[in-house]
């Protein structure tokens, strides 16, 4: 039998760690809120509200020095669609895309591939071929730059002894996007093949083991097993490189600046041609851009969440 | 034997063929205008001089280029770091509301293209007279999704024993994560670290836009103006100042190339 | 993390659109002649657009010079504010954070920035401080002059100036059999002279062409003017804002399907927009004629192994007499919304440097051409001019050339994106993508909203 003192005691204590539980509930909420908070702060500042404004933005007519002042509803993108360079340059985008993203990634793998030799030394090699992945933008286009140069560049030289016509790489509207594609290809490959490598690294042994003695070689363990077991690298690097493809700026800046005749020039490109470039400030249109520009990014990556996600092999 | 030889062979072409852009910046930076302009071009220079190396440096602030690329990657790399450790840190460790929605805002962001609230940001700047000031460079870099999802997935191979453990021990969150995860997330960090270097030391669109002067120019724009000024009429000058701006990031990826890849292999790969 | 906050503070304050930036803008009315500097010297800063070189030793030695003759009164300090582009970016950003200390006292702008300037709302123009005192700009080059005036009113100080000139390897005319002495003067003769200079080697690749000059809008433009044509409508912009651009008009379409079927018929090559490509298939002697600015004439000079000719700009058809070619390079402005005194210290500065002395040294320093008409007659300069014979050309061009609305040149508040469009333009006929007509209506259908917009944003909304 419990006193009616000792009753009130436990009752006490009881309650007293259900506010103890309580009080530790809100003692880590609040550490989440602070830990949570800088982060929270940079992005709603840099992030959130810049794309609310963009959205704004993208209403109103502006000054001219960019300053939006008046309210036009659509009329930013209705000048917009009229345009006809919009499909070009949408087109552009997405040609440019696909010339940069695919091929880094099919090279990609055949480098990977090489790189699973078991030779002595394949370690420095590998740290070779990562090569590109030290280069930026800049610098990659810098280099490249000269090499397309249509009068002493090193690429026309390697033609010069088979009598082929020097090719105008970047003059051209036929080649620039190509040559611009293939600059972002060689940048791209440093860290797909870091990626891919590590991923290849990653399929234990026993599994090929098994293949082979079911019977799979070569093409066909490739296509059976080691592709498959490539897929999460692969599906990672395909939506990396497809965001980042969309909003490069860098290369065309330096190698083209849009051109020839419009040829490389992208939403992103065609976007700083509005707000920033030849002492333009159109900042209503440009951000009419800028909004096309995500709604890109949003379709393009759900697409390949919705349609491509489902064959990747989680192990 | 064959084999391995037929092994070294491809190699040896293939890898010389993707570093052909890096060994003709090296080469044609010791090469003389004339030699380089030449046409069909030479390969290698006939007498290698370190001239165009003294030229570059003489008509570029190329020192403070350096420095200002310096200080602004090493100050985003820092902020990453803190402001991803303490919010992964609060979606592995923490309960509290809305987490998941929380956490799918910090996805989200991987999604918003810079250039898409670029105009707005550079209001910002201008507006507080920050544009050709470091803060315009670094501030809005500070935080990553990205880097907040690789350390949580780090975080999450951590036994749940040991967060309970340690708080049974009394351990305040913070020296919890002080003493405790952040020596043992060692190689996650130098992942982070390594890729908000990079990716800082590497921006290009943001810098253009927020440099108005040479001597608050990062090397990324530092080579740009350097294309500019002398695109046609002296490459080698050009791939002088590149090779210089280069060496930091190929030590970088190089040397710590173990890191990157560990990073790569733990957690930010899984779904 | 303190900083931080106070950004977001800021930020939170500020309005999704427009902060608030309602800068008391002195106009002419009311500027305050009677403003006194609280301290000796007034010190006044300089942006200008010439890197490191020949250029920037020329402005920082009269900056010097000036500085000397008003020791205690007036210190000048230039400040390279990057190229031409960047230059008027950073001065817009500038205007954009609406304060006074951002801004310089004075920065020189590229001739296309004129319209922009002036609708800017940020500067004192030239004429306020000229009537004020009854300075007189007799000795200045009316034909200089006229880009910088509407209606009779200046602006700004022309500074930097140059023009356009058919440049030619006088070698390979003689090897042509083509009189070095009787260079062509219009497109038609330019064709046949470029059909003789085009030379092929054995194995059938060109070894010389006839013609090449950058995809450059000012060509284009001062083609227009050769022809006495204006570039936009209302009198070139000059009689009210201009609403539209004329670079799509028969002249205009003229001359873009001359280039193109130049390098359609393997006659000129196509080195892109790129200046320095062009200049140096001209230095290497790839190309025999070439289009340059006078800016240029020195660097032809020491680079070039062949004699070099220069002749006036081309005529689109011979039968034009009036017309001529339009300057080009950049004019100073003074900045309104610093303190007054600061402003007049800037002006004495600007007239410092459009005196005779101040020119014959700009002039022969930089090869640019001189404002003041008494610098040509600067014994310094009379011998600069007997080493560069060819300039000869470019001072007889630049009298001949009777001023009207067509050779005023256009101004526009688009005009830097104006020329891109055009450019864009003329690319896509030379490179064949498009027909000359098309090509050239497509860019003016893109520049139209440009123009629309701009003039939306300065008609008072």
């Amino acid at each position: 039998m419990l006193t009616q003192v000792e009753l009130t005691g436990i009752r006490a204590a009881a309650s007293a760690q259900v506010r103890d539980r309580h009080r530790l509930a809100a003692r880590e909420l609040l550490t989440a809120a602070l830990f949570l908070l800088p982060s929270l702060l940079v992005f709603t500042v840099f992030l959130f509200w810049p794309l609310l404004r963009s959205a704004v933005i993208s209403t109103y007519g502006n000054d001219i020095i960019g300053r939006p002042t008046r309210f036009t509803g659509s009329h930013n993108y209705q000048l917009l669609l009229s345009q006809p360079e919009l499909h070009e340059v949408i087109l552009n985008t997405l040609l440019f895309t696909l010339y940069t993203v695919l091929p880094a990634l099919v090279i990609g793998i055949a480098l990977a591939l090489l790189l699973q030799l078991r030779v002595a030394g394949i370690g420095f090699f590998r740290t070779l071929l990562a090569t590109p992945f030290g280069f930026s933008v800049a610098t990659a286009s810098a280099v490249f730059g000269i090499f397309f140069n249509p009068g002493v560049g090193v690429l026309n030289g390697f033609l010069y002894p088979f009598h082929i016509h020097p090719v105008g790489w970047l003059t051209s509207p036929t080649t620039a996007l190509l040559a611009v594609a293939a600059t972002t290809v060689w940048l791209q490959l440093g860290y797909n093949v870091l990626v891919l490598s590590a991923g290849l690294q990653a399929i234990p042994e026993d599994v090929y083991e098994a293949a082979r003695l079911d019977g799979a070689r070569g093409l066909s363990l490739l296509r059976h097993v080691t592709l498959p077991l490539l897929t999460p690298s692969l599906f990672f690097l395909l939506v990396v490189s497809t965001i980042q493809s969309l909003q490069s700026f860098g290369q065309i800046d330096i190698l083209t600046k849009g051109g020839p005749a419009r040829s490389t020039t992208t939403l992103v490109y065609d976007l700083y041609l509005n707000a920033f470039a030849f002492g333009n400030s159109n900042f209503g249109l440009a951000s009419a851009i800028a909004m096309v520009l995500f709604l890109l990014v949003v379709i393009v990556t759900a697409i390949q969440f919705g349609v491509l996600e489902r064959r990747v092999f989680y192990r | 034997m064959v084999r391995r030889g037929i092994s070294y062979a491809a190699l040896a072409v293939i890898t010389f063929v993707l570093l052909f852009p890096l060994l003709y910046a090296l080469s044609g930076s010791l090469m003389t205008a004339s030699e380089i302009s030449s046409f069909p071009p030479p390969l290698l220079p006939s007498r290698p001089n370190l001239r165009n190396f003294a030229d570059v440096l003489r008509a570029l602030p190329l020192a403070r280029q350096y420095l200002n690329s310096a200080v602004v990657a090493i100050s985003v790399m820092l902020g990453q770091l803190l402001t991803a450790t303490l919010s992964a840190y609060a979606f592995a460790f923490l309960r509290f509301p809305f987490r998941n929605f929380v956490f799918a805002l910090f996805l989200a962001t991987m999604m918003i293209p810079w250039e898409a609230v670029i105009i707005p940001n550079y209001l910002f700047m201008a507006d507080n007279s920050l544009v050709n000031t470091y803060p315009a460079f670094i501030l809005p870099f500070l935080a990553a999704g990205f880097g907040t999802f690789l350390l949580r997935q780090f975080f999450l191979t951590f036994p749940r024993d040991l967060v309970d453990a340690a708080k049974v021990d009394g351990c305040g969150h913070l020296r919890f994560l002080w003493s405790i995860l952040i020596p043992l997330s060692k190689p996650a960090l130098a992942t982070l670290g390594i890729y908000a270097f990079l990716s800082a030391w590497n921006q290009y669109f943001w810098p253009l836009l927020m440099t108005k002067s040479d001597a608050m120019a990062t090397l990324q724009i530092g080579i740009k103006r350097l294309r500019d000024v002398e695109a046609a009429t002296a490459p080698n000058f050009i791939l002088a100042g590149t090779v210089l701006a280069l060496i930091p990031t190929l030590i970088l990826i190089y040397v710590f190339q173990r890191q990157i890849v560990r990073g790569l292999t733990t957690g930010a790969l899984r779904g | 993390m303190k900083r931080l906050a106070v950004l977001v503070l800021l930020l939170l304050l500020a309005a999704a659109c427009g902060g608030g930036n309602d800068q008391q803008t002195s106009s002419s009315g009311n500027f305050d002649w009677n403003s006194k500097a609280p301290a000796k010297p007034v010190k006044i800063t300089f942006w200008h657009g010439f890197s490191a070189g020949a250029n920037q030793d020329a402005v920082n030695a009269l900056a010097a010079k000036f500085s000397d003759a008003h020791k205690g009164e007036i210190e000048v300090t230039p400040v390279y504010a990057g190229d031409y582009d960047t230059t008027f970016a950073k001065l817009k950003a500038a205007i954009q954070s609406g304060k006074a200390d951002q801004l310089p006292s004075m920065v020189q702008i590229y001739d296309i920035g004129t319209r922009f300037m002036i609708d800017s709302q940020a500067i004192t123009p030239a004429q306020t401080f000229i009537d004020h005192e009854k300075y007189s700009a007799k000795d200045l080059e009316p034909n200089i002059l006229g880009y910088y005036q509407i209606n009779g009113k200046l602006f700004s100080m022309p500074w930097n100036v140059s023009t356009p000139l058919l440049y030619f390897n006088r070698d390979a005319f003689s090897e042509a059999g083509l009189d070095p002495n009787k260079p062509p003067s219009t497109l038609a003769e330019l064709r046949v002279a470029a059909e003789k200079l085009t030379k092929k080697d054995a194995s059938g690749s060109t070894v010389r062409y006839g013609f090449g000059a950058a995809i450059y809008g000012w060509f284009l433009e001062q083609f227009t003017a050769r022809a006495d044509q204006t570039y936009c409508n209302n009198g070139n912009g000059r009689d009210k804002s201009a609403t539209k651009v004329l670079f799509n008009q028969p002249v205009d379409i003229k001359v873009v399907d001359w280039w193109a079927n130049l390098v359609k018929d393997g006659l000129a090559l196509n080195t892109g927009r790129q200046t320095p490509d062009a200049q140096n298939a001209f230095k290497a002697g790839k190309v025999a004629m070439n289009l340059e600015s006078t800016g240029t004439l020195r660097g032809y000079q020491a680079a070039v192994k062949f004699q070099l000719g220069t002749a006036p700009y081309p005529k689109v058809e011979s039968s034009t007499t009036a017309g001529g070619t339009i300057i080009g390079g950049a004019s100073l402005w003074v900045l309104n919304k610093r303190p007054a005194y600061e402003q007049k210290a800037a002006w004495e500065f600007e007239k410092f440097l459009e005196q005779g002395d101040s020119m014959a040294y700009w002039h022969t320093h930089t090869g640019y051409f001189p404002v003041d008409k008494k610098s040509l007659d600067d014994p310094t300069d009379k011998d600069w001019v007997a080493r560069y014979p060819q300039f000869k050309t470019a001072i007889d061009q630049l009298h001949s050339t009777k001023l009207d609305k067509a050779t005023q040149g256009c101004l526009l508040g688009v005009m830097p994106a104006t020329r891109q469009a055009a450019e864009v333009g003329m690319e896509t006929a030379i490179t064949g993508k498009a027909p000359a007509k098309k090509a050239m209506d497509d860019a003016a259908a893109n520049i139209q909203p440009q123009i629309d917009q701009y003039n939306q944003a300065t008609s008072g909304s």
